[in-house]
């Protein structure tokens, strides 16, 4: 189909659908209640459990932070207060560039920019929450044996059995997620370059 | 909202440049009616400060096409919308298998460009002059001709695939 001919079968579609109105008042009204609700409600509620949890966590180490005799559980204890504080910042700050196109003012350059560097951003956010969980799944179990279970992992036999298994565990998860990280970033590279030529 | 009438009167008159929007950024029914729903909201949410300084229907564009980029997002966190048997059937929908399955081949055309072309090749479809699309999109008047010098480059080429 040529672009001529496409125009005519364009202006005749147009021509049906403006022949065929069917939205009614109350639809409409509806549509944006509807909307409104589950912007102003639902809006990142995952992040916002998992952030509580985060934080209900750190507050927990920080107050039993004198319970961590030695000094790696102490470096255990306060990288994982550290982690558990800049995990949910991050998650919240992947969403706000995802979701940081304004649909009012901006022209479709303008929006196809924002959403292709967005999309940058976020990948590099997500991979970073991604090293952050890594590093947390490996510190965390030192300092919460020893502040609920009152024993110094480390010199457990089985803590190595842990570290490699959680190794394993990430390297696989890490080589999935790292894949469909590279067609996102793929998409926004496209995006660019479409708007450059 | 003060223009709530005023609101359902440039929606309904407008209703047709919204479904086909959504129709082309979309691949399912279900998807489609989830962004022409965002579109209107999108669209209440700005109604209040839309100052007359342009056409209706430019700025009814430029928030359409700007939702539909957000919703190239959406399938991560779909959103809660009006459920589908409420919503009224597409215009396309008449009886006529034959203009559906010409508008379905359409669509399959403009969905082959890529997401800058869409939006260009959109507006021209809709009889937009290259200023009018200029002024919508944000490119200049002369990158809009040699973009859809190039749309018309791929379609040929799609033709003799």
């Amino acid at each position: 189909m040529k672009l001529e001919e496409m125009k005519i079968a364009w202006e005749e579609m147009s021509a049906d659908i403006g022949r065929q109105k069917k939205i009614t008042d109350s639809l409409i009204i509806k549509m944006t209640q509807i909307n409104y609700r589950n912007k102003t409600l639902k809006i990142a509620v995952p992040e916002t459990i998992g952030s509580f949890g985060c934080m209900a966590m750190a507050l927990y180490i920080a107050i039993h932070f004198q319970e961590l005799h030695t000094w790696y559980l102490q470096g255990c204890g306060l990288i994982t207060l550290i982690t558990l504080v800049l995990l949910p910042i991050i998650s919240f700050r992947s969403i706000y560039v995802i979701t940081a196109v304004q649909v009012e003012g901006n022209k479709y350059k303008e929006s196809l920019l924002q959403y292709a560097n967005g999309k940058k951003k976020f990948v590099a956010l997500q991979k970073m929450n991604f090293y952050l969980g890594a590093i947390l799944l490996v510190v965390i179990l030192p300092v919460t044996g020893q502040l609920i279970g009152g024993k110094d992992v480390f010199k457990q036999h089985w803590i190595w059995l842990w570290f490699s298994t959680s190794f394993i565990f990430f390297y696989i998860l890490a080589g999935r997620i790292f894949r469909k990280y590279v067609n996102i970033i793929t998409e926004a590279q496209t995006i660019l370059r479409e708007l450059e030529e | 909202m003060q223009n709530k009438n005023e609101f359902i009167r440039v929606v309904q008159e407008n209703e047709g440049l919204i479904y086909k929007v959504a129709k082309l950024y979309t691949d399912s029914r279900e998807d489609e009616q989830d962004l022409y729903q965002e579109i209107i909201y999108q669209l209440w949410k700005s109604f209040d400060g839309f100052r007359n300084e342009s056409k209706i229907s430019t700025w009814m564009y430029r928030i359409a096409l700007n939702t539909s980029i957000v919703h190239l997002n959406r399938e991560r966190r779909k959103g809660k919308y009006v459920p589908i048997d409420e919503m009224p059937a597409p215009p396309s929908d008449n009886g006529n298998t034959l203009k559906a399955e010409r508008i379905e081949a359409l669509y399959a055309h403009i969905k082959n460009l890529n997401t800058v072309e869409k939006g260009i090749v959109l507006l021209y479809l809709e009889g937009k002059s290259y200023e009018e699309i200029a002024g919508i999109t944000g490119f200049s008047v002369s990158n809009v001709g040699t973009r859809l010098g190039r749309i018309k480059q791929k379609l040929s080429s799609q033709i003799k695939k």
